[in-house]
């Protein structure tokens, strides 16, 4: 029998040294990507490179982030989840809806919401993944389904309202700055450091890299395919739902129609982080940086004073030039 | 002419129910064709409306809603079925102001009462298709002029402004624009940068916080609606800046709430929840014998301060 490390050549090997090396070119590309935009935007704009920007702009990618490390997983797999953004509009109006009850204590209240809140994205990403999984049908339609199911069921609990005025803990908390870092940017990095272990040090992660790379032969190792496709699905269910946490605790509301087209930042994010749309190939540390390049992106256009149309075409441009170059990066690396 | 408008109506339906297409005058059956309902706007005027009905008692309310602000196929789809059921009366937000003319010319021509609400036709359109058709709602453009002017009162002029404008397209979006220029031009403010934030609460919040760090010197934000402008206020916060006056616009409850706290200086109330209930009076008025509606029948907007 296969072990499972050979069922993922492409995952990171740590252990040896060539491999390292080779880990660390792949992501030189994309930081040096990000460098140059720094680099343009602090000489393009006085505004640029302030306390202040670099606070706005970690506040800014930080729901981004927390998608895109759920849907790092789902990629890796060689799936897509494009429901996250409903998903988290509907998390968000469930835990809006739980931590607006009356008759409790506030850290009752939150606790409650931020279970109602992560157990309404676990569920579903759970039916994304079992109903994707079980009839062998492309993630791309079941999720798209979910898209309209989570979407249809946000605006119907929230009765397509607002929600509004939670605990003063809670709403302070979404505030909280250490050393000018927002404390939401700081978990959502947590979990970048959480799923970049669990990816290379547990098998889960190398079953993740490995049914990318060649699901047959994982299921004929004799491993349970489903269950980590399952996983995938429902780790970025999660992320939608904290995500949803997030966006509670920076706006102070929830809104049924949060999340719009979210989805397609998650992925960006993934795809210009290197992470290959065909599975198997890539890492959360390159998404880390993908939601860094978007967000330096949009932030930066505006201070230029460039217009919204514009800025939407760049954004565009930029998303194609990274699939070509991980298109040339994937046919250097393997020959 | 019943048999006239008979031909009409079979033409342009595909199953025509021949006696629905008369029925009862003293219990008429209107058909209401809303915007998107994951709008809280139009979700209050459903409710509104739905209220309304059982108040009255003496008309059938069949209402429909679309799937979002653009939908105008779904519109179009249920105006023909509305034709097909043969309704008395159409009430009718459009949710694209070219499109709609021609089927809404298609209900006119089967004897059915149209009223446009909410957003009006367009003018050229109209003329092109030779429909004549009055248009109930409020001024947009007006209603946003009233914000800006509340803002503008407060800074006095050479007040550092910015707008946070809705979709780009959306005739209401370009209305309350122009107003909000309007006033700009009035008072002599100083308008710093306009940009889109797609109506959206987490999109106006970034977008704003990246405007403010490129002219922290803005003194006042004029935002097109209430969603963007609590964007806007959690980014001022974010910021520690309370020296930033902001006005939205529709008074949802949560930027009531904020009006009442100080945060918002002012927004506009257009009667949303009323502004469907009142087009169904009108409309069943003239279905019971009334005149024609003409021309652009205002209905109130108000300023909400604190």
């Amino acid at each position: 029998m296969q072990t499972a490390t050979n069922l993922a050549p492409d995952a990171p090997d740590l252990k040896s040294n060539r491999l390292t090396l080779r880990y660390v070119l792949q992501h030189a590309g994309i930081g040096l990507a990000l460098l140059i935009l720094v680099i343009f935007f602090s000489i393009a704009s006085e505004h640029f490179l302030t306390a202040g920007n670099i606070t706005n702009i970690l506040t800014q990618i930080t729901i981004n982030l927390i998608l895109a490390v759920g849907m790092t997983f789902v990629i890796l797999i060689g799936g897509i989840d494009l429901s996250v953004g409903s998903v988290l509009a509907f998390a968000g109006v469930v835990a809006g809806k739980v931590i607006t009850l009356s008759g409790f204590s506030d850290g009752t209240l939150i606790t409650m919401a931020v279970l109602a809140g992560l157990g309404t994205g676990v569920i579903c990403g759970l039916m994304n993944g079992l109903i994707s999984a079980w009839w062998g049908l492309p993630s791309f339609i079941i999720t798209l389904g979910m898209l309209n199911i989570a979407r249809g069921a946000a605006l119907h609990v929230a009765d397509a309202r607002t929600i509004y005025s939670f605990p003063f803990s809670f709403e302070e908390f979404g505030s909280i700055m250490i050393f000018g870092v927002p404390i939401l940017f700081l978990l959502a990095l947590a979990l970048v450091a959480v799923a970049w272990v669990v990816l290379n040090f547990t098998v889960f992660g190398r079953m993740v890299y490995g049914i990318g790379n060649n699901e047959e032969a994982v299921r004929l190792a004799g491993h349970n395919v489903m269950f980590y496709k399952v996983g995938a699905f429902a780790i970025c269910g999660a992320c939608a739902g904290l995500a949803a946490l997030a966006y509670m605790a920076r706006l102070n509301i929830s809104s049924p129609i949060a999340g719009i087209a979210f989805e397609l930042d998650a992925i960006a994010a993934v795809i210009i982080g290197g992470t290959s749309l065909a599975g198997g190939r890539g890492s959360v540390l390159g998404t880390l940086m993908g939601a860094f390049i978007i967000g330096v992106l949009a932030n930066g256009l505006i201070l230029m004073g460039l217009n919204d149309f514009m800025r939407q075409m760049i954004t565009g441009l930029v998303i194609i030039v990274a699939v070509i170059v991980d298109y040339y990066r994937a046919r250097f690396s393997t020959t | 002419m019943k048999f006239t408008k008979f031909i009409a109506a079979a033409a342009t339906s595909v199953s025509l129910l021949a006696t629905a297409a008369y029925a009862d005058a003293d219990h008429p059956k209107v058909g209401l064709v809303m915007k998107s309902l994951a709008n809280e706007f139009f979700q209050n005027m459903m409710v509104g409306a739905e209220a309304h009905a059982e108040k009255r008692g003496d008309y059938e309310l069949l209402a429909v809603g679309m799937q979002n602000e653009t939908d105008f196929e779904s519109q179009i789809n249920a105006v023909n079925t509305f034709i097909t059921q043969g309704v008395d009366a159409i009430v009718i937000a459009p949710a694209d102001s070219r499109a709609m003319v021609r089927p809404l010319k298609r209900a006119m021509e089967a004897g059915i009462t149209v009223v446009n609400f909410d957003v009006a036709l367009d003018a050229d359109a109209k003329k092109q298709q030779g429909v004549e058709l009055a248009f109930v709602g409020p001024d947009n453009r007006q209603g946003a002029k009233m914000a800006g002017d509340a803002l503008a009162a407060a800074l006095g002029e050479g007040g550092k402004v910015v707008i946070i404008e809705g979709n780009p397209g959306a005739d209401n979006a370009t209305q309350r624009r122009l107003g909000f220029e309007d006033s700009v031009a009035e008072h002599g403010l100083n308008l710093l940068d306009s940009r889109t934030a797609y109506w959206e609460t987490e999109e106006a919040n970034t977008v704003f916080a990246n405007m403010l760090t490129a002219n922290p010197d803005i003194q006042g934000v004029m935002a097109a609606n209430d969603s963007m402008a609590i964007g806007v206020v959690q980014a001022l916060e974010a910021a520690g800046r309370d020296d930033i006056l902001v006005v939205g616009f529709d008074n949802v409850p949560a930027a009531k709430a904020l009006v009442g706290e100080g945060k918002l200086l002012a927004t506009i109330d257009q009667f949303g929840s009323e502004m469907a209930a009142n087009a169904i009076d009108l409309a069943i008025d003239v279905v019971r014998g009334g005149p024609e509606l003409e021309g652009w029948v205002r209905t109130p907007i108000d300023l909400v301060t604190q």
